[in-house]
């Protein structure tokens, strides 16, 4: 299956990260790139900005913004026409999906079909061949999966923001190893400490972020909550939110509740879970259990 | 006649456009542009200043983490009296010097080894960056594109399983340099001097170095022969060397940042003088023995250059192995350092894969007030007047028409996306 | 199975009856004081029949909060709702509050002179707040909103709600010891004004 690769205002991290998929190689036998900004491919830049055939999957990476130039041409028309040809387009990246973080950095400035979670239109021709990648960056796995899903016909059920429910109906709090700290509402957190859940003062929004961060682990061994870093929201469209370390609160009361849970339900749960003392949570993991 | 030639410069990170003007079958004259910028600092603005943490790391994709490092040690600069356990230094030295090593083996085989028409496995890239990724994430959670340093240390606590996650890659990653960089002792390699003996060995480090004298290339891309360095650790020095001529001091206030007409990139100048930074800068700062041979015979050219980068691997390899052994594990992964001050100033500097990497911030009520970040390949690709060229562009002036100009170029390792931060 | 039904159906309402003998001898006579066989004998059943309903005096206590706490927050919950201002919905709160007082005084008693006073009876079964949990949600609730639309000034929880909750028992303990000149319903207009301005975004 050809791919056809194009960044707009981008830092790389996509394609940088995709290239850490531990079956790489066996998985390109699959592919050919018509262009990728650094793996060697069929065409050089000038040549897509000249006019190539067969492009069957578009990849979009990178903020759009208008009337930008990457070479010659405005790069907009150009992803237009290639859009126009292939048989699916997906967005790779926050910044592609949503706009991301460079969005905040100018006029003009927005994913391919979102502004944050608004659709703008403007390329709406497409709206129904794209598949939504969001992620800064995307996690190999989601992407090289889903290409793979694409080239095999495979059905590839897609939630609202057209995101594949496979990777994206989990939320980023699912298989945290912090997890029991969350349920208990122990909400003492400290940093350096494999103990304690950052979702009460440290800002995490593992609870309401889609993705696969904590079931499919980041580089085969980790994620960032497990190593006690807060979940920064950055696959849902208002990445980057302002505060990012700190739990915003009304009176105490976290003002974002986990994904679907009504607040009331939420609380009741939260009040009784909080009457309970319970030992284990407050000594340190490595420390032996008691009776 | 003059004759203007505009090329794209392409599969570096991000992309840039060289100018070149020719007089008759030489480069008269070379502009180099950056079309596209995307306003980092501008972002950071108003912002709760740990928000750096996060957005930072975004700037780049490849020297993402270095960005980071850089981050925290401007923010951390912002308290008077920050307490840092060993550890968490060390923790952070070791993921940083991960990175460095990924970027050398991806620049190494992804950018320079097809211009020199030759082929690799694609595992000899994809093996190392993956595995050192790996390494990071044990620690820092994942890679790209974390946050976990943190004013104070880092965000996790370290396991002995985890270090042994890491120890078991490191000699995993030894074996693949051996087997397909270099094959040498690494030990004898670091103090090896003569040329000749690393030509004579296995790998494809000595195969491309072979290329390029085969080619006659070897004093092609000699440019200014100033260096600068201004991260220190236990691997490098700072400082700056004016041929081989060094002096150790150097102060930020002499650093000066101009916006370059056309191109989204701006130029940065020490006392008014274009510096080169990055793996051979840091080598002739440390007279390390083959980089000074390469540079005593062929000057600051593309040969000392790729020679200086790579052989930056097995003191690297060297530095973290006993960095790793070194971490004594019952110390404080963070101390809490209290709220940052409502008014400050902070500067971080790191040496990333490219050179070094400046970010400077200033805090007023609370937020951030003002941002800055003066990147490697500011220093080395940033444009000058005839009079007065940038590096990179010295180094191409001059060059022929049949001379592997692109080479020249990517030598210096292009990090686009960085400097249109 | 009617039959079944039906036996159930009276059992709930001997249930109820023992709850509302029980809330009025433990609000006027206090937890100690108040003994079984007196329930028993005010409800004209057996001791042992009782002790069927609640294996111990203990937990028909923690029945009794749980019940206020239902009943309040229910009624607290309508006005959380209720499309109202924050000024208004303070009002709203502090009327509830003091109309139960008039119309069931034995419920804020209990709450006031057994919950707060005895609270070794209520450690296990009632740990934390357990027991009025229907209540202090609904009142998280209250002050949640009115943080997120700019009316009440973002602070810590207790802090808020001890202002709130400890002002409208203070005065209804002040009116129990018959030292209030006037009746509770009509401080409403001025508790409900103090206790908007202290809370409010200054």
């Amino acid at each position: 299956m050809r791919l056809l690769w194009l960044s707009a205002l981008a830092c790389n991290g996509n394609a940088h990260a995709l290239l850490n998929y531990p079956h790489f190689e066996e998985w390109q036998e699959d592919f050919e790139w018509l262009y990728h900004p650094l793996l060697p491919s069929t065409h050089a830049f000038v040549e897509v900005e000249e006019g190539i055939e067969g492009v069957e999957i578009l990849i979009v990476d990178g903020t759009l913004e208008e009337g930008l130039v990457k070479n010659r041409l405005v790069y907009n028309e150009l992803l237009a026409r290639y859009a126009a040809e292939a048989k699916c387009i997906v967005t790779v990246g926050t910044c592609a999906t949503f706009g991301g973080i460079f969005a905040q950095g100018g006029e003009g400035r927005s994913g391919l079909h979102f502004s944050k979670e608004r659709r703008h239109g403007r390329f709406d021709d497409f709206w129904e061949k794209t598949v939504s990648l969001p992620g800064c960056p995307v996690q190999p796995e989601v992407l090289a999966g889903t290409l793979s899903m694409l080239r095999l016909g495979e059905p590839l059920p897609l939630d609202a923001l057209h995101r594949p429910k496979y990777f994206y109906a989990y939320t980023v709090h699912d298989g945290c190893t912090r997890n029991e700290y969350f349920e208990y509402k122990i909400d003492e957190h400290r940093f350096g400490a494999l103990e304690g859940c950052m979702f009460y003062e440290h800002g995490c929004q593992g609870t309401f972020t889609h993705g696969s961060c904590n079931k499919i682990l980041w580089n085969g061994v980790h994620s960032k909550t497990r190593a006690g870093t807060p979940c920064m929201g950055c696959t849902e469209p208002d990445f980057p939110r302002e505060t990012l370390w700190r739990t915003s609160k009304h009176m105490g009361i976290p003002a974002r509740m986990p994904l679907g849970v009504p607040r009331r339900a939420y609380l009741s749960l939260a009040g009784i879970a909080k009457a309970f003392r319970i030992e284990r949570f407050e000594r340190p993991m490595m420390e032996d259990e008691r009776g | 006649m003059a004759e203007v030639r505009l090329e794209l410069i392409e599969k570096i990170e991000g992309e840039a456009q060289v100018r070149y003007f020719y007089e008759e079958e030489r480069v008269d004259f070379a502009e180099i542009l950056f079309v596209t910028g995307r306003g980092i600092e501008k972002i950071l603005e108003g912002r709760d200043p740990w928000d750096a943490l996060t957005i930072n790391p975004r700037v780049c994709g490849i020297c993402g983490h270095a960005h980071l490092i850089a981050t925290v040690r401007a923010l951390e600069d912002c308290y008077t009296d920050l307490k840092l356990s060993p550890k968490a230094r060390k923790v952070r030295e070791l993921t940083l010097a991960f990175e460095l090593l990924q970027n050398h083996f991806k620049w190494f085989y992804l950018t320079i080894l097809p211009l020199l028409d030759l082929e690799a496995p694609r595992r000899s890239v994809l093996e190392p960056s993956r595995i050192l990724g790996e390494m990071i994430a044990l620690l820092a959670g994942q890679y790209p594109h974390n946050s976990y340093a943190i004013p104070g240390g880092i965000t996790c606590e370290i396991t002995p399983v985890d270090l042994h996650g890491v120890r078991q890659r490191h000699r995993h990653l030894q074996k693949l340099f051996r087997r397909g960089v270099i094959d040498v002792d690494l030990e004898a390699f670091v103090r090896c001097d003569r040329i000749e003996a690393m030509l004579k060995r296995e790998g494809d480090l000595p195969r491309a170095m072979q290329r390029i004298l085969d080619r006659g290339w070897e004093r092609l891309g000699r440019s200014c022969d100033r260096f600068i360095v201004f991260g220190h650790n236990d691997l490098f020095v700072a400082g700056k060397s004016i041929g081989t001529r060094l002096q150790k001091h150097l102060d930020l206030r002499y650093l000066r940042e101009s916006s370059i007409e056309g191109s989204r990139a701006r130029r940065v100048l020490y006392r008014e003088k274009s510096y080169e930074t990055g793996p051979l800068a840091r080598a002739m700062l440390l007279k390390t023995p083959l980089t000074k041979e390469a540079h005593r015979r062929y000057g600051d050219s593309l040969f000392s250059r790729i020679l200086a980068r790579v052989c930056e691997i097995p003191r690297l390899l060297r530095y973290t192995e006993a960095l790793i052994a070194s971490i004594d594990l019952s110390e404080s992964a963070w101390i809490d350092p209290g709220p940052l001050p409502e008014e400050a100033e902070g500067t971080g500097i790191v040496e990333a894969a490219r050179g070094s990497l400046i970010h400077r911030l200033q805090i007023k009520e609370g937020k951030i007030a003002r941002y800055r970040i003066v990147t490697p390949t500011q220093w080395n690709l940033g444009n000058g007047s005839r009079e007065e060229p940038g590096v990179a562009q010295s180094a191409l002036i001059g060059l022929h028409r049949e001379d592997p100009a692109e080479l020249v170029f990517k030598a210096f390792d292009v990090c686009s996306v960085c400097t249109t931060k | 199975m009617i039959k079944e039904q039906h036996r159930a159906e009276k059992k709930a309402k001997r249930r109820g009856e023992i709850v509302r003998t029980a809330l009025k001898l433990f609000a006027e006579k206090g937890f100690y004081a108040t003994t079984i066989p007196e329930m028993a004998r005010d409800l004209k059943m057996s001791v042992g029949n009782l002790y069927n309903y609640f294996s111990s005096k203990e937990i028909l206590a923690q029945e009794i909060i749980r019940e206020i706490s239902a009943y309040l927050g229910a009624r607290i919950r309508e006005v959380n709702e209720a499309e109202l201002s924050v000024r208004e919905k303070i009002r709203r709160i502090v009327t509830i509050y003091f109309e139960t007082a008039r119309d069931e005084p034995e419920m804020i008693d209990f709450f006031l002179r057994v919950y707060l006073s005895n609270r070794e009876v209520f450690h296990e079964g009632c740990e934390g707040m357990i027991c009025v949990n229907e209540f202090v949600t609904e009142i998280m609730i209250f002050f949640d909103d009115g943080v997120a639309s700019g009316a009440l000034k973002n602070q810590d929880f207790f802090s808020a709600f001890g202002l709130f909750m400890g002002y409208l028992g203070g005065m209804v303990f002040l009116n129990g010891e018959n030292i209030l000149p006037r009746a509770l319903e009509e401080y409403v207009d001025d508790i409900s004004e103090n206790i908007y301005n202290a809370l409010k975004v200054s």
